[in-house]
């Protein structure tokens, strides 16, 4: 599992690579946490293109960041799901983040 | 009916070991050709139910997770079992969106993720002995 960050004005752009289950979205949620407070932001984009496999736990990680980005009144969407992950994503209300 | 072939693996309840149960169960699986789509299905149900395991079944400490697969010529039964402190209610923790450990942000999904990825979904518990989730799948569509 690898993450990449980019800033495009006041949106965190966060590219996920590899896997995303319990074991690995521990990582990554301090990653993307510490990221989304030291950088001047408030909105994140969730490049999932790289992401070749999510279980329930990405559901878990998703929505924990979409409430820290909503506590600044931010907006999270995702983008670019392989078709098995959109499945999983079809499962929770965080289907309708996609843009 | 006898299964073409079966397989068991005994693990412990380190949480790498998700991924490692997946792509055994998947790898298993794959000799008898399913369509790619009920491969993932199997990859995310299994690694559902070691998770549940890991962090329900031990409270993340170390244990002993059991999974075995019986292959057959048109399904496959897997059963992850685990011998940790069980479920004192199955019906509530079937519930969607039920998490007993919200702290960790959890989706309360994972019995949801196994019943609609799999065919069948059946959980025996004993509080303090442990807990076996048995699942089948068909490998063609029907």
């Amino acid at each position: 599992m690898d993450v990449r960050f980019k800033r495009d004005g006041m949106t965190l752009i966060v590219s996920i690579e590899g896997e995303i289950d319990h074991h690995t979205s521990r990582l990554l949620k301090e990653k993307m946490d510490s990221k989304f407070i030291m950088e001047p932001v408030k909105n994140m984009i969730i490049d999932l293109s790289g992401v070749t496999f999510m279980d329930s736990a990405g559901i878990g990680l998703i929505k924990g960041r979409m409430d820290r980005v909503s506590s600044v009144g931010g907006k999270i969407s995702i983008r670019n799901p392989k078709p098995e992950i959109i499945k999983m994503l079809k499962m929770s209300n965080i289907y309708n983040l996609i843009s | 009916m006898q299964p073409v072939n079966k397989m068991r693996t005994e693990f412990i309840s380190k949480s790498v070991n998700e991924g490692f149960a997946r792509v055994v169960a998947a790898s298993f699986v794959a000799q008898a050709d399913p369509p790619i789509d009920i491969l993932a299905d199997i990859r995310t149900a299994v690694s559902e139910a070691v998770t549940n395991a890991i962090i329900h079944g031990y409270d993340e400490k170390e244990g002993i997770i059991i999974m075995e697969c019986l292959l057959y010529t048109d399904h496959v039964e897997i059963t992850i079992e685990d011998f940790g402190k069980g479920i004192d209610d199955i019906e509530k923790a079937r519930t969607p969106l039920y998490t007993s450990k919200p702290e960790l942000e959890r989706s309360g999904m994972g019995f949801t993720v196994m019943e609609t990825f799999m065919d069948s979904l059946t959980v025996e518990s004993v509080p303090g002995k442990g807990t076996k989730v048995h699942m089948t799948k068909q490998l063609e569509y029907r």
